[in-house]
């Protein structure tokens, strides 16, 4: 039998390989016959998409793992154990851990989807999806850079950015009571608890990465999807065609955020584009682009939408944009 | 059941596929042309990743389907490939798919100036309110990692590349050290005013610019494409308008200052320059030293 399995496997990977080889051949082909046909702007749109590809899988790859290993070695009982039952406290610690956990806006998704759906209280995964992506030591580095080694901005950038945070997570815990997830447990039959424990080590392992796999293609739509729609919108749409509310602080602010929200830029990088408004509007509102940026964008929402209720993620969407933009605004007064 | 296997297979080939995608972008040096190469290394990590994940993929395609859940804890959702209807697996498979299509398919083009037009402008524009510099104010010289990069300088270098701006009559904007001459340069004009300067870039255009200048520019990548942003240099030529946008060209002229919109930038006065094929890296990326 064994002998029998294993030829099956060589027997599998041998079509697997020469199915992805002729694809390739194939679309390469197709590709040279075809690239005179398609215009220079889907060239441009198509570049621009993969490299948002390109720079985000590693980290959602990275994210799947991360959750995978929720999935099978995190129990219950230690969320239990681990979480505070008092909601402010916890709602804090979320956003604490989110800070001291480097992670990118889209790899943190799946994460925050398994610690929900392993008990965590939703404005606690809410916390750590707020400040995990926009307060790390990446991102306060390259903040710091990108405004000419000036600290102040990264300083505004991760103060406002917590304090937006834990609002927003408080509001989320007194709007919500249940987890807002789009399938519950009781959607699935579960195997037996008492089982899971004997499992083996490589076995648990095994697991971890099966469950990564079948995320990352429930996630991978989604991150494709949000790719191609930031792409589209960069290839077609003039950054200045969008200061149409004039130049005001309240103006460009709003202009600075749909632009955050639209471009889907990787927390790492956006301060750079932020300090490239430096001219065009004033202080406050490339801190609201900052600060919303990472919280929440184009993708991410799609990301949110695949395992979330829609209303709950709308009303996240009105809560971040409604609070960052609060809090940034009367900064302005000071 | 042979519906879930058939799946298990699908999957196996496009992790494959994602695989052989990243790994062709490596040995062509495509990837240049998507990201920074500073972060090649996520790259790597993903081609690790994938491989692995291929070979899970490859031995579950023949795994009794009663066993996917016994290593569940409860409370397992993830889609085993049962829930979904046909039309809806296939519009699923379909998007996964689409990436892998064009990126084979098509090679990476490079930006080009209709994609600068809708980044905002290089040149200040009237209504600014700031009077410091031009609109892309980049301090760069300084990165957190020590990474293996194109681009990468140690201090050293990196001082003695920023004393040869100081001290030598011709200013040489090669790739590996253009932005941060970029941004010595249009921070304080006045400095380099009257020296020579030797520089490559391909033709943009803005509306109010005379038929006698255009800016030759280049694009700024700091992570991917996605976040390219435009940097250039006003240059004064006769008949600069017979050079339309995106032609490339390499420029030999003398330094000066000029008034723009009541912003003091900096200007090449042309002396010689010809009409070039595009460079193979068409791109600056910010210089990284390290500092620790």
């Amino acid at each position: 039998m064994r002998h029998i399995h294993s030829y099956l496997i060589d027997f599998t990977s041998l079509i697997a390989i020469s199915v992805v080889l002729y694809f390739i051949l194939f679309t390469q082909l197709a590709g040279e016959k075809l690239s005179f046909h398609i215009s220079d702007s889907f060239l441009q749109l198509n570049t621009i998409f993969l490299s948002i590809l390109i720079e985000a899988i590693p980290f959602v790859l990275i994210g799947v793992l991360i959750a995978g290993f929720i999935q099978i070695f995190v129990t219950e009982d230690h969320i239990r154990r681990l979480i505070p039952k008092n909601r402010f406290l916890a709602v804090v610690m979320s956003c604490v851990v989110g800070a001291l956990f480097p992670a990118c806006e889209c790899g943190i998704v799946p994460i925050v989807r398994r610690l929900v759906e392993k008990g965590v209280p939703l404005h606690a995964g809410v916390g750590f999806l707020l400040t995990g992506p926009l307060i790390n030591p990446i991102v306060i580095f390259s903040t710091y850079m990108a405004f000419g080694n000036d600290s102040k901005m990264a300083a505004l950038r991760m103060g406002i950015g917590f304090v937006a945070a834990v609002v927003i997570a408080l509001s989320i815990s007194i709007l919500f009571r249940s987890k807002q997830l789009k399938h519950t447990i009781s959607d699935f039959t579960s195997s037996d608890p008492t089982m899971k424990r004997n499992e083996s080590f490589t076995v648990k392992i095994e697991g971890m990465m099966k469950h990564s796999i079948d995320e990352f293609f429930d996630m991978g739509k989604y991150l494709i999807i949000g790719a191609f729609i930031a792409a589209a919108v960069q290839t077609h749409i003039s950054a200045n065609s969008l200061f149409v509310f004039g130049d005001g602080v309240v103006g460009s602010s709003v202009v600075m955020m749909g632009l955050a929200y639209i471009l889907s830029l990787c927390s790492e990088a956006d301060a750079f584009i932020g300090a490239s408004f430096s001219n065009l509007v004033p202080s406050a509102s490339i801190l609201a682009f900052l600060v919303f940026g990472p919280m929440i964008d184009l993708k991410n929402t799609i990301m949110l939408l695949s395992m979330f209720k829609a209303r709950f993620v709308l009303i996240l969407l009105v809560l971040i944009t409604v609070f960052v933009f609060i809090c940034t605004t009367l900064l302005s007064f000071f | 059941m042979v519906g879930a296997r058939f799946q298990h297979f699908l999957k196996a080939i496009l992790l494959m596929a994602f695989d052989l995608f990243f790994i062709k972008l490596h040995t062509t040096g495509d990837i240049s042309k998507y990201i920074n190469p500073k972060y090649e290394n996520m790259s790597f990590v993903a081609i690790w990743i994938f491989t692995l994940l291929f070979l899970i993929q490859l031995f579950r395609i023949w795994e009794n389907n009663r066993n996917e859940h016994a290593y569940c804890p409860p409370g397992c959702n993830h889609d085993h490939g049962d829930s979904a209807s046909v039309p809806r697996k296939l519009v699923n498979y379909s998007i996964i798919l689409f990436p892998l299509v064009t990126g084979f398919a098509l090679s990476p083009s490079v930006l080009d100036a209709s994609i600068a037009a809708n980044k905002g402008t290089v040149l200040p524009q009237s209504n600014s309110n700031s009077y410091e510099e031009e609109l892309m104010e980049y301090e760069f010289g300084y990165d957190e990692e020590v990474i293996d990069n194109d681009n990468f300088l140690s201090d050293k270098e990196y001082d003695d590349k920023m004393k040869k701006l100081e001290q030598s009559e011709l200013i040489e904007m090669k790739e590996d050290i253009f932005a941060s001459y970029y941004e010595a340069i249009s921070d304080s004009p006045v400095n380099f005013q009257g020296k020579k300067i030797k520089v490559q870039g391909f033709v943009y255009k803005e509306k109010g610019m005379r038929g006698n200048q255009l800016v030759l520019s280049r694009f700024l990548i700091t992570h991917c494409i996605a976040d390219a942003s435009i940097i250039g240099l006003m240059a004064e030529l006769e008949k600069a308008n017979e050079y339309p946008e995106d032609t490339w060209l390499e420029m030999e002229g003398t330094l000066d200052v000029m008034i723009y919109n009541g912003v003091e930038i900096p200007v090449i006065k042309a002396v010689n320059w010809k009409v070039i094929e595009e460079p193979t890296s068409p791109y600056i990326y910010p210089v990284l030293t390290k500092i620790l």
